[in-house]
Order: structure tokens, then sequence, then C-alpha cells
């Protein structure tokens, strides 16, 4: 019967795919878990890109300790499941030997228990895990989550009269993180937040939110998530005539354009350094950057270099824990991570601590605009 | 004309071996599982929580031919229910999976009286938006649900101090379960019951006419079909040990269609033949890279033109019409 | 309409006792709506113990709605007694469960199920094991065709064998009341002669039933008394002896 061959034949190939033997002189394996597909592709994508070209920096210079990284990439269509699946495979299959994982952070706390059993570090582009018995494996190079908001609420406080301030926000764990630090820290800046409201990704319309956020008396509206709300939400504050500065969160320049022709110099964006490494002085942060740009705009011109640059920064903080614990145990690394400080990455500096697995600690962040087309950084 | 005392009815065939193909097939794929367990493991045990929710859902579009687009709504029930019982509540997993469950089937009762006077496209588009509510749900109600951060450390399965941790175990268990359920399928189909679903499927007013309630074992598949979602559900985030909101999200309600039609609406053993396959496929064609989803399509679009009524169907006991 | 059908001729079994038997089932005032559509307008109609009365009437005249509103299928309203007892008018379970069995128009079967199982089906409220098997028996026995199929799926069987499965399921249910509509429906006139001389022989052994038709001159063979129904009223109640040419019947119908 064809059919039953078909499926015998689907059975043999899995068995086979599972039953790759391993050789003896392997490379380094840094495993991936991305979502190349679904709402975390455009950040996944180029975090793969960013550890794909750290890792083929590393190699040019004859690897690791004598090893060569190999990069296994798996794409987990931003779903936990499809995670914990691919997470398995690259555990059990491929022998990885240590995660740079992506920004799904769902994924990366649905695996947690996986690599704390099989004692393999992750260093990651999305938040903590949230269990205390999983942290110990887990590392970050995501900024805290209240240096995005600080940046703003600075310069709010030093530069323009405004005092009152309206969170618009969308449900994501990150984005939750970061409107309860606007909560807290908005007093200390000496700003009131009178009005705090939560949109959805896919909203085609924000007018409700940003008329309340001006009846609230906001002079200021911190809008926190990614994607085509921006441009929303700066249509209808200019639709509704509100006199209101728009300050949004990290996100690729190429959304900023459009918001910027609507909005004009009200209109402000959190960037990190290497959006806007033409107007970073000299120093080490700028010569951190040059080594990570200078391939990466030979390869993708003008592509948006945030995420790569954090992807990147995980291979090298890889590395330099690899060379300190003068080991490749993933119990070793683990440990090594923790005893990374001063690590100039092109996102800023990492220190980390055993207690402290989120290694930026200063904020590497500017506030920019969009002046005549060009980025200007205003604090 | 002559009346033999004794009417040998010649659909009472013997069994014939090609039947018993698809259970060899679920056996084999989960004996390999069992022995190399890691990743092919992880595959093989998310396959068989898939396939008791597709039991479920079998159990309403297959044997009852009624259609739902909602069943996620009570895997998400049962799940959730199951995640803060146990992870916020410190209950042990079997009350937080026997509760999930009645809430699940409780909650069917609840939007199946009137949605099950619906029909057809009516039907599909309001269980489509239970579905999508339970979900927004999920996602909105933090004080308990932690929103998309989701809900991290369930305990495994266990009883006392004995818990279900290993891939190994976790496979036994739940192949026991899916055993348990597609037995427990096998005889609703032959049951007295069954046979008023597949009046029900067959013509609504025809079976009315005869006598058969119809409205009444609508609700009762609905209600059944809950319960095993709801169970899917809890066994999925006693399995992983994490639950957030995509888990249950449209994403299942594709999957586990695929799964369905695969396998082949309305058999017994076309559940966990389709959830099987369906599992396997796309990590059969990993290797693929970004031609994976290509490969897959390409791969389900032969197994409907060569099985359009499903893998099982090609190996059921009763000969094609 | 065609009147052009060569029936069989045989021996009128109409009851001599016609319209004199108490009724088993009595509707007066009985009006249906199909959808928006009003399609049955205060139609009184009787039907005696062991009777065999044929509803006529064109294409649209309401006959399978006449039907459907007796078994509390469709929006009606009216009174309808079962054996001076008033049915429920919107619960055909309840309505089964007296004994008035439907074969519908387009017969109703549930193709991809084998002959046997629609058989079984058909005795669905029945419990008795001993019962069943005896009913079973009878049915294979008037439809010995039916024997030789129980295992292929009802969908895949001919017309003529098709209709003898409904019948046969409807005889399954033990009925008191049969109500047939349109047996004859695209069936050969062998074929047809077939299942009238079947539902004589039921009615003969006391089997009240309605039957519905547009061909004429096979239902009035059958027939004690004809009601004649146009646009959703009942226009005529004849004797079909008195009926002596097609001619008159046109001209009730065209009336």
């Amino acid at each position: 019967m064809k059919q039953t061959l078909l499926a015998t034949g689907l059975a043999a190939s899995l068995a086979l795919a599972g039953a790759m033997p391993a050789s003896a002189q392997e490379p380094y394996k840094i495993g991936v878990s991305a979502g190349l597909t679904g709402y975390a592709a455009t950040v996944d994508r180029a975090w793969r890109d960013g550890v794909e070209l750290a890792a083929a920096a590393v190699n040019a210079k004859g690897g690791v300790m004598g090893r060569k990284i190999q990069v296994v990439v798996e794409d987990n269509r931003s779903e936990p499941q499809e995670a914990v699946t691919v997470y398995r495979k690259m555990l059990s299959s491929d022998k990885v030997d240590v995660f740079v994982s992506g920004c799904v952070s769902a994924g990366n706390f649905a695996a947690a228990g996986l690599l704390l059993r099989a004692k393999v570090p992750m260093m990651l582009c999305s938040i903590l895990p949230t269990q205390a018995e999983h942290l110990p494996w887990a590392f970050t190079t995501l900024p805290p989550a209240g240096f995005e908001i600080d940046k703003r609420l600075e310069y709010l406080k030093e530069k323009t009269q405004i005092r009152k301030i309206a969170v618009l926000h969308d449900p994501t764990p990150y984005a939750n993180l970061q409107k309860s630090v606007a909560e807290r820290n908005a007093a200390k800046y000496g700003l009131e937040v009178v009005s705090v409201d939560q949109y959805k990704q896919d909203d085609a319309d924000l007018s409700v939110q940003v008329s309340k956020a001006r009846s609230a008396g906001a002079g200021a509206i911190l809008k926190i998530g990614l994607g085509g709300t921006t441009l929303t939400a700066a249509k209808n504050i200019k639709q509704l005539g509100a006199d209101m500065l728009l300050l949004t969160s990290l996100e690729d320049l190429a959304v900023f354009g459009p918001v910027s022709e609507v909005l004009g110099d009200k209109f402000f964006f959190v960037a990190s350094p290497s959006q806007v490494y033409e107007a970073l002085p000299e120093g080490a942060l700028k010569t951190g950057i040059k080594a990570f740009l200078d391939p990466w705009r030979e390869k993708y011109r003008d592509r948006d270099p945030n995420w790569a640059s954090r992807g990147w920064d995980g291979v090298m903080l890889t590395v330099a824990a690899i060379e300190k614990a003068k080991s490749f145990e993933g119990e070793k690394v683990r440990a090594a991570y923790e005893e990374l400080s001063g690590f100039q990455g092109t996102t800023g500096i990492y220190n980390f601590r055993p207690d402290l697995h989120q290694g930026i600690t200063e904020n590497p962040f500017v506030l920019a605009t969009i002046e005549g087309g060009k980025v200007k950084v205003v604090q | 004309m002559t009346i033999s005392p004794s009417i040998t009815s010649p659909e009472r065939r013997p069994i014939r071996l090609v039947g018993l193909l698809p259970w060899l097939f679920a056996a084999a794929v989960v004996g390999y599982a069992m022995v190399v367990g890691g990743y092919a493991a992880t595959v093989v045990s998310f396959a068989l929580i898939y396939a008791v929710f597709v039991t479920g859902l079998n159990l309403f579009m297959g044997f009852a031919a009624q259609v739902s687009f909602g069943q996620n709504a009570f895997a998400a029930i049962g799940g959730y229910m199951s995640a803060v019982l146990t992870a916020s509540h410190g209950w042990g997993p079997l009350p937080a999976m026997v509760l999930g469950i009645a809430a699940a089937v409780l909650a069917a009762a609840i939007v199946g009286f009137p949605a099950l006077r619906l029909k057809g496209h009516y039907l599909a588009m309001g269980t489509l938006a239970i579905g999508l509510i339970t979900y927004e749900i999920t996602v909105e109600w933090q004080s308990v649900t932690q929103g998309y951060m989701g809900i991290s450390g369930i305990p495994p399965f266990g009883i006392g101090p004995w818990e279900v941790t290993s891939d190994r175990g976790q496979l036994v268990l739940l192949s026991l379960v899916v055993a348990a359920c597609t037995f427990a399928a096998g005889r609703i189909r032959r049951s007295r019951f069954g046979r008023a679903l597949s009046a029900v499927a067959g013509s609504e007013e025809a079976a009315t006419a005869l006598g058969i309630a119809v409205a009444r074992y609508k609700l009762v598949a609905f209600l059944l079909s809950a319960g095993f979602a709801a169970l899917a559900g809890s066994l999925f985030v006693h399995i992983v040990g994490y639950v957030s909101p995509e888990v249950f999200g449209l994403h299942m309600v594709i999957v586990t269609f695929t799964m369905l039609y695969v396998g082949g609406i309305g058999t017994v053993a076309g559940p966990l033949v389709g959830a099987l396959i369906v599992s396997l496929l796309p990590e059969t064609f990993r290797a693929f890279k970004d031609y994976q989803d290509l490969a897959y399509g390409a791969a389900l679009i032969l197994l409907l033109i060569y099985a359009p009524r499903g893998l099982a169907s090609l190996f059921a006991p009763r000969g094609r019409s | 309409m065609s009147f052009a059908v060569a029936a069989k001729t045989q021996a009128r079994v109409a009851s001599p006792m016609a319209g004199v038997t108490p009724p088993i089932l009595a509707a007066t005032g009985l009006s249906a709506r199909y959808g928006h559509i009003h399609a049955l307008h205060g139609v009184d109609l009787r039907i005696g113990e062991g009777e065999l009365v044929a509803v006529l009437g064109p294409n649209g005249a309401g006959k399978s709605t006449l039907l459907r509103a007796i078994m509390g299928l469709s929006a009606n309203s009216g009174e309808v007694r079962f054996r001076d007892e008033v049915l429920p008018r919107h619960d055909a379970v309840a309505v089964a469960a007296r004994g008035l069995v439907l074969v519908p128009e387009g017969r109703g079967l549930f193709a991809p199920m084998s002959v046997s199982d629609n058989l079984e089906l058909g005795a669905y409220r029945l419990r008795d094991k001993a019962e069943f098997n005896r009913r079973r028996e009878r049915v294979l026995t008037l439809f010995p065709r039916l024997k030789e199929r129980l295992g292929q799926a009802a969908g895949s069987m001919s017309g003529g064998e098709q209709q003898m499965l409904a019948l046969g399921r409807a005889l399954m249910a033990g009925p008191k009341l049969l109500l047939l509509d349109e047996p004859s429906l695209g069936l050969a006139p062998r074929v047809t002669g077939e299942i009238l001389e079947t539902l004589g022989l039921l009615n003969r052994e006391g089997l009240a039933i309605v039957l519905v038709e547009q061909k004429a001159p096979l239902a009035l063979e059958l027939a004690s008394r004809v009601y004649l129904l146009s646009l959703g009223r009942i226009v005529a109640e004849l004797d079909p002896r008195d009926i002596t040419s097609h001619d008159d019947l046109a001209q009730h119908y065209f009336a």
C-alpha cells in the first residue's frame, strides 16, 4: 500500500534525523531559539543575523580556544510549545553547548526547566524567567526595563515644562514591566502619570486612548511597545489636534521616518547607541560598536542594527566567558558569565554578578528625534 | 424466500489485519520515542497531548458532524485551572485537573445551550468567538493568568512524592491516557449514544423524526469534547511546567483541524494517527530550514489528495463504498 | 404532473368503513409556515384507524409541509389529535414517541451508514432485544433485497432499494401511523409498483397510512379516501371510486 509506505518512510526519516552520530572533534555549538516566523519575526531575524555575524567574526580569528563556533538556529514560530520542541531538539539532537536565544520570552520561560536539567546556560534577548530555580542558568543582554523609561522621564524633566504624562502600552510582558517602572519612577523626576492605557498590537485606532490622555491633562505620551501602532498614535494625535509630545520605545529606525513626517519636532524616540553611531563621541563604546557595525553594514547596509548588535554581544559575552573559565563546560561557562564585568559591548558596558544576570547596569540609551531627515540626539 | 434463524450479517467481517495498521504505527512511533528519548520524546509527547484534544474534537465534529472552532477555549480553561491552582495555590495536579475539566464542561454547557441552536456557518462563527474571547481573557486577566508573562513553576504529575518528570515516564503516562481516551471513543462509537450521533450527523431532521433527541445529543457530544480538550490543556501545562496564552491560541485550532482531517474525521484511530503525523511531519522537514513550511504544506496536500478521508480511513475495516 | 403511469390493476383495498372508523388522527385548523412563507392555511384532516388516505396535489401545494406539521417538525399552529390525545406542536421527538413515523421527502437515509445501521436507528427508541429481532426479520422478509445488502452503505444503493430501506427503517420504529412523502419520486414504474404493493399489504394488516403523492393513479388504487391539496388548502375530499376519469381530478386540481 502506497500510503503505508509513506507512513513508514516518515517514521524512518525521523529515526534517522534523531540518530545522527556525534563526531569526536566538534565545533562549539551555540543554539538559537528564535521566532523567525510569527510576531517576533522582525526582531528575532535581526538577532539571529547578529549572532551569525559574531560567530563568523570569531571563527575568522581562529575561533574560541581553538574551537570553531557553529550556530544552530531553530524557528520557534514565536510560540512557547514550539520553543520547547526546538530547545529539546537542539539539546538532544544537536547537543548544543550554550544558547544565545531570541526575544520570545514565553518560549524561553517554557524551556528554562529543560536547561536547568541539562546544565546548559542561556544568554537571552528577552527578559529573564521569573522562576527562582531557573534564574542561575539564564542571563540577558537586555538593559533593565527602567532605562528606556528613565531616559524619557529625564528629558521631560530637564528640557520641557511638561509635568503631566500619559502611558500607552501593549500587553506584552516587557511593556507591562516598563509601564510599572513609569508609574513608580515618574515622581522621582517630578512628573505625574495622569493616565495609563493599554492597546493591542493590531489596533488600527488609538484615538480613544489619546483623547483620554489629553483630557487628563497629559502633555506627553510615553508609548511602550513595538510596531505600526506608533504611526497610528502619531496620526491620532495630529487628527485630534492634541498639543502633546510622543515619546516612543526603542524600535527599528525604519518605523520612525513616517512618524516624524506626521508629528515633526513633537516626536522623540529612545535609541540604542548602535542606532546613533555617527552622533556618538569617540571612545570605548564607539570602538565597540564599530567592531560590529563595520561587518554589519558591509553585509546588510542600512538595516537597523539594534537587535543584531545585542545578538553580537551575546556571542562575544559567551566567548569571553569561555576564555575566562578556560572551559567549554556548561557549569563553568555559567559561573564565568557571572564574573564578567566591565565588558564593553555594543549596547553598553556589561557588569554581571552572581546576583545580577542582567548585565547592563548603566543606561546606554539616548533620546533622539529626526530633524531634516537626520537622526539627532537630544538627551 | 427463507428466513434463516440466525442472521449472519455480512458487515460483521473478522477484523482484518489492515485495520490494525494505524495502531501498530502509533505503537511504533511511541516505542521509538521511548527508546530514543530526548527530542523525539518531546515531539511525541506533544503529539499524544494533541491526540487527546483531537479525539474530543472528533466526537463533536466527526461523530456528530458539527463544527467548532472554539475547542481551544476549553483547553485553555483546563490548562489555566491546573496552572493557577497548582502553581499559585499549592493544589495537587490531580484535583486541579479534575476541577479544570469540570469547569470546562460547565463553560461548555453555558455556551452550548444557545450556541448549539446555531447551525453550520453560524455555529462555526459562534464557537470561534468563544475561542477568541477566552484567549483575550487569558491575556487581560493579569492578576490571575499573569498575561503574556505566563505562569511558570507548574509541578509535573505525580502521586504523593512520586513525580513523573522523566521523558519516558511522561510518555508512559500520556500513552495510557491516550489509550484510555481512544478506547472510550471506540466504545462511544459503537454505543447507542454513538449511533444516535451518527444519525444526527446523517440528517438532523430524519433523526428527529425517528425520536432521537438531536439537541440533547449534540450538547452531550459538545460537553464530552470540551472535557477532552480540558484534559489535554491540563496535561500540557503539567508536562511543560509553563503556560501562556499563545499555547491555546488560534494556532491550536489550525493544528488540531489539520490533525483531524489528515488522520481521518469520524474514525476512531484517526485523531491519534493525525496527531502523530502532523506533529512528526514538520520535524522531519526541519532540515529543510526556510523550506520547512513549504515541504510540510506539500506533504499535507499530497496526503489530502491520496487520502481525502484521512489516513485512518484507508485502514478502516468497512470497505469504501 | 403525469397521469401516464401504467399501474398494475389490483383489487381495491379501500376499507368499506372509510370515513366511518374512529379517527387515529384528526387535524383541525392546521396552519404552518415554511421560512417566511405560509404553506398551510387552516387544514382539517381526518384519518381513520387502519385507513390509507392519499393526499394529492401539485408541486408546491404544501403536501410535505402538511406531513412535517403533523410531525411537529415545522413551525405550525392549530390542533392535531392522535387517538384523542393532543399532540405537542413543536416536539417531533415526543410525536415520534406516540408512534407516528415520517418517511421524509428525499427519504432522509443516513447515507454513509450501512443498511443494517440504518435499520437499527429506526428502532432507536426500542430497548427490547427480542422485539427488535422480530421487527428486523419482518422488514427483511418484506424487503429481501435489503438482506443481501446489509453491510452496504445506504447511499450507494439504487433509488428503489433506498426507498425500501427508508420504509424498512420506518417499520423498525413500530409505527401506528405511517406518514409517507412521495415514495415514488424518481423511481421506475416497476419498482414503484413493488413498493405500493407492500404498502397495500401493510395497510391490510391494519397499519394506518398517510400517502402524499404527485402521481395520482398509483395512490388512487390503494387509498380509501383522497384529499386534494392546493396552495396550502384542502380543496376536495373524494372517494377514489367516484373519480372515473383523470379529467375529473384535473378539474379539481385547477379549480
